[in-house]
């Protein structure tokens, strides 16, 4: 069994026993399962995956680091939601804005990059929320 | 002498200052609750970046990164002191600026410039009636959030980084309970590796270590500075509400007292009048 941490400036999202945690590091997807070897990571914008007894729980993240001890797993993000808290409307919403504000900016501005990062987590969102368990 | 009449308007301003302190007292036991819940939120993310942090550094080379870098002639010194903008909570403000006075006093002869960075309205205005080297100062703060931290934290590493500054201390006050806080003073700039006499550890790093030590810095630098913020807010709200309870309780007593002068003053009154009377009857009787 992995000791799961994830934790944001917000609060505590997960603190438990679970036997496998995926998620996307810098140089792309990655696993863990107990005996992994010691391990430190910067996290991608993208999805987190852990299992426990069969199911799958699945998170959206800006961002962050990982750090694997020990079977310890901290995962330590600036922004990040379970997928059964992630507000739909809300995110579709930011979908819209950052697709009309992309629309609306040359490719070369500063502003681009920013919407088109904010239009990749709405989708993101969107997509994890779609994966929560009903 | 007071007269009676001044006894008892003295006993009602009194009264309604106790309301307002009273009131006061509330709002900040209210604050006080939220500023707490603020602070248990971000306290395990504090810590937990703080350890990775000590963990990622601790056998890197100095000049890895440059806020790792001591400079062996430590000339100019700066202490990033935090407290609040409003007054009314005690000794809270000052407490802060006494501790940087303090350094500065002890330590100014030993460096070229020891400069301060005030957080607060209070202990700016402290510091600079005393005519002590503010370098910067951040006033009228309305929330603390992100915004407000990355600005500090793009100050504080440009300090040390341009080499106006070689040293960066840290004082802010640090909260245990509703009923007791602490001062903290730290050395903030360049980031220590203390010998935690753990065998470093040996991780494979996606990307490299100094790539990640390079991200992790500055987040580790701006979620300090949260962190401080946050702890200081919430000594402050602390601070104000057990000085407004002091206030309220001094209140009443002192209501009470000048109740007892009213009383013994307006008996007195009575028992002369009676006497007055008494006399003139009896002096009228005789006749």
């Amino acid at each position: 069994m992995l000791d799961l941490e994830i934790i944001t400036p917000e609060k505590v999202l997960v603190k438990e026993q679970v036997d496998m945690v995926e998620a996307k590091g810098a140089y792309g997807e990655f696993g863990i399962l107990p005996g992994h070897t010691q391990f430190l990571t910067a996290i991608e914008v993208g999805e987190i995956r852990y299992m426990k007894g069969g199911t799958t729980n699945y998170l959206a993240t800006s961002g962050g680091y990982a750090e694997v001890i020990d079977d310890r797993v901290t995962i330590l993000l600036d922004d990040a939601e379970l997928a059964e808290e992630i507000d739909v409307e809300k995110a579709k919403r930011e979908m819209e804005e950052a697709e009309k504000a992309l629309k609306a900016l040359a490719f070369d501005e500063n502003q681009y990059k920013l919407m088109e990062m904010a239009l990749f987590k709405a989708i993101l969102k969107i997509e994890v929320a779609s994966k929560r368990h009903l | 002498m007071a007269t009676l009449r001044d006894i008892k308007r003295k006993i009602g301003s009194i009264n309604s200052t106790q309301t307002i302190t009273r009131t006061m007292k509330m709002v900040s036991a209210s604050k006080l609750r939220r500023a707490q819940e603020d602070l248990e939120k971000v306290r395990d993310y504090a810590l937990k970046i703080e350890e990775l942090t000590g963990r990622v550094i601790q056998n890197m080379p100095d000049d890895a990164h440059p806020l790792l870098t001591a400079r062996e002639d430590v000339k100019k010194v700066l202490v990033f002191a935090i407290a609040s903008d409003r007054g009314l909570c005690g000794a809270f403000n000052l407490n802060i600026g006494l501790q940087a006075e303090d350094f500065v006093r002890e330590n100014g002869h030993l460096y070229e410039r020891t400069g301060i960075y005030a957080f607060g309205r209070k202990v700016n205005d402290y510091l600079q009636r005393r005519k002590y080297d503010i370098v910067k100062s951040f006033v009228d703060v309305k929330k603390i959030d992100r915004g407000v931290v990355d600005v500090i934290a793009g100050h504080l590493i440009e300090f040390y980084t341009s080499g106006e500054f070689d040293k960066i201390y840290l004082t802010y006050t640090c909260f245990r309970s509703p009923v007791k806080q602490e001062i903290v003073f730290e050395e903030f700039i360049p980031i220590s590796r203390a010998d935690s006499g753990e065998e470093p550890i040996d991780y494979i790093c996606e990307p490299e270590r100094p790539k990640i030590a390079a991200s992790l810095i500055p987040k580790y630098v701006s979620t300090k500075i949260y962190y401080a913020l946050v702890e200081s807010q919430t000594c402050e709200q602390a601070a104000r509400m057990s000085a407004m309870e002091n206030a309220t309780n001094n209140c009443g007593e002192m209501v009470r007292y000048l109740t007892l002068v009213y009383n013994k003053r307006r008996q007195e009154g009575i028992t002369n009048e009676m006497m007055d009377i008494v006399g003139g009857a009896e002096a009228l009787r005789g006749t």
